[in-house]
């Protein structure tokens, strides 16, 4: 990292605050950059953007030769102000990017062009930390596709649900970090609209991680304030929440012999013991092998076959180590746990910002959601869950049905009652006309565009700006205004007699992309093809019937699972489900019989 | 205790919406507020009371806010009792009536259900300036409540709906900046009618009695839940003392705090009993703010997951001798309540690391530090209020290194200073540089986070500087052998001339113009374990990442380096061989005389002979600490004994308390430099 002098440690003291408190053993989030890896440049631009020091040649020189003495991978340039003028940043920057080609180098003007010098650096740093990685990956991907002669047009799923070319997506890794749960949103958000449900929490359990989202009146839920391991990105993007627990997860031992699931996994490689691959340790998937829910006939995707014996031995050293014999007993718990882990981060996403889970459907996906979901809403007496069609891949799906959608923000500040519309209007042209030569530098044949328009405003004397949708129709300043204090006051409940002003600008346009629609699928078949095993649920056995996803219709009583390539859905006793139009499986409990 | 049957869904999700409701109106209010300290320092808190002024929901606020605040929620319900009507709202800030600071102004905003007082939404937020006798209301050296600003016992400030004219000009026109204190009271007031939307929203969807089951529900568990990790502690009772630093003029007279914790069963008891008596200097505060500092010790340490609200406030007793620093009464300054707090946290660290040794950390950095810069900016046509809380060092502790330049945990999610960028656009102030501060962080098997130096240009015209800090010549102590952290320093700048303040920490408008530069330097945290057995490998990475000088890893860690600055292990085992060896224990004696001295003050004298001094090379007046048994050590000020023999120490029986030591047994002596008042040390 390169920055202004004296603020090296930017990164390091960050805001101060701590995040858990009431702990006196809670620490700062480890900065990316080791202290000595952040070197100085004596350079100064001021608030206003006037040259306070202007970048001396020699220091340059000098910088340049201790980074090629160092040679790192990737450089992140982060000076004072440069939301206001950039242009010692691109200079440094620039003179390292000759100085060392290999090396990935970004500056924060260009990354995320924003007040505030914390959170920018530590968005430009996550860049350039992923940088390397990302372009390796896309280099090889385009010269894959064109020895295999691709005609395509290339799309990278971004963190705010669209899409972006790849020379975009390659400069800018760190707006494509959430990349692969907003597909499942986007996708969500598709079902939803075809299936009449409006308000979704989605649930995209993996091998590793599980995503969480809630999504209310099929509104894009968006937000600049997530941090990836406790360090703020501030790129738009949907506002997902991430928790360390999967299929994959291991069951262990925590403090004082409780039984933990995650946060560490046992990946691909060695997998689940049940994988035979050398896992020794009990995972979920482990666990749900024990209770006949997963088969140890049907192979995966892939065409690996789980092995029941090596599950159960693994899951019978844990059982061993809390001198419980009942193997069974054990799995159930690691389940119940891993469940419970979910439960508490759908709670946080909903109820702790003041909503009604029971006012919600529960959407289940990736390899693992269909497996947990009616245990989940269960809990958490979530009314139906949704498990729509192919779940492993309904995130791929969501990103093909994406659309093109780029933000470009530029930083301005100017009171209302001092600037003229016509102004306004030309610095908007201008950085519509901004986004529209970067869109064409990934799109160069791009012409029908939608074009979003959104001001940063407050009242005079204020510090954080209320983000303004601004229609194309308002055309003076106090139409500005009013639509300003019709948000705030929407927002805060009062409005205040002061001047307002204007500190950002940002503009989104949308290229809207073909998708395929949510009803893809194989046709359906009339009878389900139907087996029976014995399957474990809460304290005993049942005899469960086993259907294939692919032939199934109408509706099913559970117990049961239903089986398709890359998932499996688990219908406990006591719940129904029932294919509907989108040929989404619908779960939900019976009513208790009263007793 | 009543159970109340509520289906355990139903009420996490009510005691979650109301939850859910302060965590909206902190949005609001961060969003809509004037004062940096409220948009930039997060520098506010919000809750829901009921009518017996327990609190019953809050989130991420600040403790030292929050706690308190039953205590004026009460004293507004004593005043009021019966008179009040829908549409009243109440404003407040009495330091003394379960106040903070005076610059903390409390709002309440009583909410009705068929007729009967509800529940209420309450807002108490940092307003940049009330008053005072400076800019900013933060004055180091005010002698009286009278000078730190305007103080507001509980009004009315709308009647039946009706602003009250009258007050809202009376109020406004004693404050500097009054539209940015307006501006304040509007965003406090817009978020307490969200609330109100949204209490109506739960009330009408689960009903009244619902509600208030859970209400009851909830602050019962949280009762029995830290009832629960009390009873774990053996009965007992444990000592522990530190200090506030109370200027009498530009001569030092430090106060004492004095603490015995008494484990009985499920319940704690914290008595101050012998704790100094208020002074007309500002390190006075209410018990409230005391027990705050006492609850955030005994959670954050026994239990940091549990709930917070006044349920369990419950297992924790108070008592304090009435008038004295942590029971401040008519007309003592009050405006060190975040010091008050800060100490109480600290003395009951001393008291619980003789519990629960591993749960613990080195003390904090100790104080709020509070710099205030105000003046008027003719480029921008307005008078403006600069604060900013610098964060110091935290205390190492069983498993790692204190964190640096993090507030400390009595301070909520408290940002302590701007971002460089909102500061230089909305203040004529250019910040020449923020770095971590060098060796500040206690030596320890595990360090003390550094402090942060931050130095501050004014770009234009001429302002008035004040602090308001502590710790600046008591430093933070360590636990177990761990060493003390680099105490706080404030100086300015003018012509490239640096110069220390006379009274360290403690500023009351110091005039600067442009050009000057204010240096800000924030304590470290204490040390954690003996230095000696800390990783050299450690003190290597330290040394190369220029979070220690090489010299403080020889002097302090005794770790020596080859020329390609690796660990020379055979240099370093002999050496910290030899500085173990040469470590200055005396024999503990047992002595009843009063051991304290200072004029309104008190602080503990030790007698120590001349050959001992000389053992020590340490004067008359100096301050040293003795390391016991205990964990914590004791500080105390050299007197000369000349009848006292050679190496032994006369300590009293609380003093002995404190080490965890019989007469007979030793302890390990070492002695604490640091900065000193212009005017020497009270007698």
């Amino acid at each position: 990292m390169v920055t202004t002098k004296g603020f090296k440690d930017t990164l390091e003291i960050a805001r101060t605050e701590r995040r858990e408190l009431y702990n006196i053993k809670t620490l700062k989030p480890a900065s990316l950059v080791l202290r000595r890896h952040i070197l100085e440049i004596d350079e100064r631009i001021s608030f206003d953007g006037a040259v306070v020091k202007a970048v001396d040649d020699h220091d340059v020189e000098a910088l340049l030769a201790r980074l090629v003495e160092e040679d790192p991978a990737a450089v992140a340039v982060c000076f004072l102000h440069s939301y206001v003028d950039d242009s010692h940043e691109r200079k440094v920057a620039d003179a390292i990017a000759s100085a060392l080609p290999e090396c990935f180098v970004c500056s924060s003007g260009q990354v995320l062009p924003v007040l505030r010098e914390y959170e920018r650096f530590s968005t430009t740093v996550l860049n350039a930390y992923i940088g390397p990685r990302m372009q390796q990956y896309l280099d090889s991907l385009l010269v894959q596709l064109d020895s295999r002669e691709f005609t395509g047009t290339i799309f990278l799923m971004t963190s705010n649900g669209g899409v972006v070319g790849p020379k975009r997506a390659g400069e800018f890794p760190v707006h494509t970090v959430l990349s692969g749960p907003a597909g499942g949103v986007a996708a969500a958000i598709e079902l939803g609209k075809e299936t009449g449900d409006s308000n979704l929490i989605t649930c995209d359990m993996g091998g590793t991680s599980t995503d969480v989202c809630l999504i209310e009146n099929l509104v894009r839920p968006l937000t600049t304030e997530q941090q990836v391991a406790g360090l703020p990105n501030r790129s738009p993007q949907l506002a997902i929440a991430t928790l360390g627990a999967g299929g994959g997860s291991i069951a262990w031992f925590g403090d004082g012999g409780i039984i933990e699931v995650g946060p560490r996994s046992a990946g691909a490689l060695p997998g689940p013991a049940a994988y035979g691959r050398g896992g020794e340790e009990p995972t979920v998937t482990d666990a749900n092998l024990c209770l006949g829910r997963l088969s140890p006939d049907t192979p995966l995707a892939g065409g690996l076959l789980l092995n029941e014996g090596l599950a159960r031995s693994a899951v019978g050293r844990l059982a061993l180590g809390i001198n419980q014999l009942d193997t069974e007993a054990v799995a159930d718990g690691i389940i119940k746990i891993a469940v419970a882990r979910m439960v508490s981060a759908i709670k946080e996403i909903s109820i702790s910002n003041g909503y009604d889970p029971r006012d919600f459907s529960l959407v289940a996906y990736g390899g693992a959601g269909p497996m947990h979901a009616a245990f989940i809403a269960d809990e958490i007496e979530i009314p139906s869950v949704i498990v729509p069609f192919s779940p492993g891949h309904f995130s791929a799906f969501g990103c093909l049905g994406s659309d093109l959608r780029q933000t470009f923000a530029q930083s301005c500040r100017f009171r209302l009652v001092d600037e003229n519309w016509s102004d306004i209007e030309a610095k908007l042209h201008e950085v519509e006309s901004l986004a529209m030569t970067s869109i064409k530098v990934d799109f160069p044949d791009i012409d029908s565009v939608q074009v979003e328009r959104e001001f940063g405003m407050r009242y005079v004397g204020q510090s954080w700006e209320l983000s303004v949708r601004v229609p194309r129709t308002v055309s003076s300043t106090q139409e500005l205004g009013e639509v300003f204090e019709s948000t705030y006051r929407r927002r805060y409940e009062h409005v205040h007699e002061l001047p307002i002003e204007c500190v950002e600008m940002r503009v989104t346009v949308i290229g809207p992309v073909a998708g395929p629609g949510c009803s893809l699928g194989a046709d359906v078949a009339t009878a389900p093809v139907k087996r029976t095993r014995q399957v474990y649920f809460d304290g005993a056995y049942y005899e469960t019937d086993i259907y294939d996803r692919n032939a199934l219709s109408g509706s099913v009583i559970g117990p049961a699972l239903i089986e398709e390539d890359g998932a499996l859905t688990v219908l406990p006793p006591g719940w129904r489900l029932a294919v509907g139009q989108a040929r989404e499986l619908r779960l939900q409990p019976m009513p208790k019989e009263s007793s | 205790m009543n159970t109340c049957q509520v289906n355990p869904i139903t009420l996490e999700v009510v005691c979650e919406s109301l939850r859910a409701i302060v965590k909206e109106m902190r949005a609001s209010i961060i969003r809509a507020s004037f004062s940096s300290a409220i948009y930039e320092l997060d520098d506010f808190s919000c809750a829901l009371f009921n009518p017996q002024a327990d609190m019953v929901a809050q989130s991420d606020d600040h403790p030292g806010h929050v706690m308190p605040m039953p205590w004026s929620v009460k004293c507004a319900m004593e005043d009021f009792q019966g008179d009040i009507f829908p549409g009243d709202v109440l404003l407040l800030n009495d330091a003394y009536r379960g106040g903070t600071h005076l610059n903390d102004v409390t709002l309440l905003y009583p909410i009705f259900n068929d007729g009967e007082l509800f529940i209420f939404p309450a807002v108490r937020a940092h307003w940049a300036d009330v008053g005072g006798m400076t800019p900013g209301s933060y004055s180091g050296l005010a002698t009286s409540i009278y000078q730190e600003g305007v103080r507001i016992p509980p009004i009315k400030l709308y009647e039946r709906g009706k602003v009250n004219e009258g007050v809202m000009r009376l109020l406004l026109s004693n404050m500097r900046l009054p539209d940015e204190r307006y501006g304040d009271l509007n965003a406090s007031l817009g978020a307490c009618r969200v609330a109100e939307q949204r209490i109506e929203k739960i009330l009408g969807k689960y009903g009244r009695t619902l509600v208030l089951d859970c209400i009851c529900e909830n602050l019962d568990r949280s009762e029995r839940r830290i009832r629960a990790r009390i009873q774990d502690l053996p009965d007992g009772e444990y000592c522990y003392e530190d200090y506030l630093e109370y200027y009498d003029g530009d001569v030092l007279d430090p106060v004492l705090m004095r603490l015995r914790l008494k484990v009985s069963g499920d319940q704690l008891t914290a008595d101050f009993d012998g704790s100094s008596p208020q002074v007309p200097g500002v390190v006075n505060s209410s018990l409230a703010v005391a027990g705050a500092g006492v609850f955030v010790a005994v959670k954050s340490t026994l239990d940091p997951q549990g709930p917070v609200n006044s349920g369990a406030f419950r297992a924790i007793a108070l008592n304090a001798p009435e008038a004295s620093i942590v029971d401040v009464r008519n007309d003592a300054p009050a405006g060190a309540h975040g010091e008050v707090r800060k100490r109480a946290v600290s003395v009951m660290l001393g008291a619980l690391a003789q519990v629960i040794p591993e749960a613990v950390s080195g003390d904090l950095s100790g104080t709020s530090f509070p710099n205030s810069i105000g003046g008027y900016s003719k480029s921008r046509d307005r008078s403006y209020v600069y604060i900013e809380v610098p964060a110091g060092g935290n205390g190492g502790f069983l498993e790692a290194d204190g964190s640096s330049a993090f507030v400390n945990v009595d301070f909520g999610s408290i940002r302590s200073i701007h971002n460089v960028e909102s500061l230089e656009s909305d203040m004529p102030l250019q910040v020449r540089s923020c770095v971590l501060r060098e060796d500040s962080g206690g030596e320890g098997e595990r360090r003390g986070g550094l402090g942060m130096r931050r130095e501050l240009r004014l770009c234009e015209g001429e302002a008035l500087y004040s602090v308001l800090g502590d710790r600046a010549v008591i430093p933070p102590f360590g636990m177990h052998g761990g060493g003390p952290a680099k105490q706080l320093s404030v100086s300015w700048e003018r012509d490239q001339t640096v110069k220390l303040f006379g009274t360290p920490g403690k500023v009351t408008g110091h005039p600067i113009q442009k050009g000057d530069v204010v240096i800000m330097e924030s304590a470290g945290g204490g040390g954690y374990g003996d230095p000696l057995n800390r990783d050299p490998e450690d003190v290597r990475n330290d040394m190369l990442s220029g979070y220690i000088t090489q010299h403080r890893a020889e002097a302090g860690y005794g770790v020596l380096f080859t020329g390609e600055w690796e660990v020379d292990d055979a240099r370093t085992s002999a050496l910290r061989l030899d500085m173990l060896g040469r470590r200055l224990r005396l024999t503990v004696k047992a002595d009843e005389t009063y051991p304290y001295i200072g004029n309104r003050g008190k602080r503990r004298a030790v007698r120590l002979s001349e050959g001992t001094l000389t053992r020590l090379g340490a004067r008359v007046g100096d301050l040293i600490e003795l390391i016991g048994n205990h964990p914590a050590p004791l500080r105390c000020w050299i007197e000369f004994g000349g009848e006292i023999e050679q190496d032994i120490c006369p300590i009293d029986e609380f003093g002995r308390s404190v080490l965890g030591v019989e007469p007979a047994e030793t302890v390990w002596v070492r002695s604490l430099p640091g900065p000193s008042a212009a005017g020497g040390m009270a007698v």
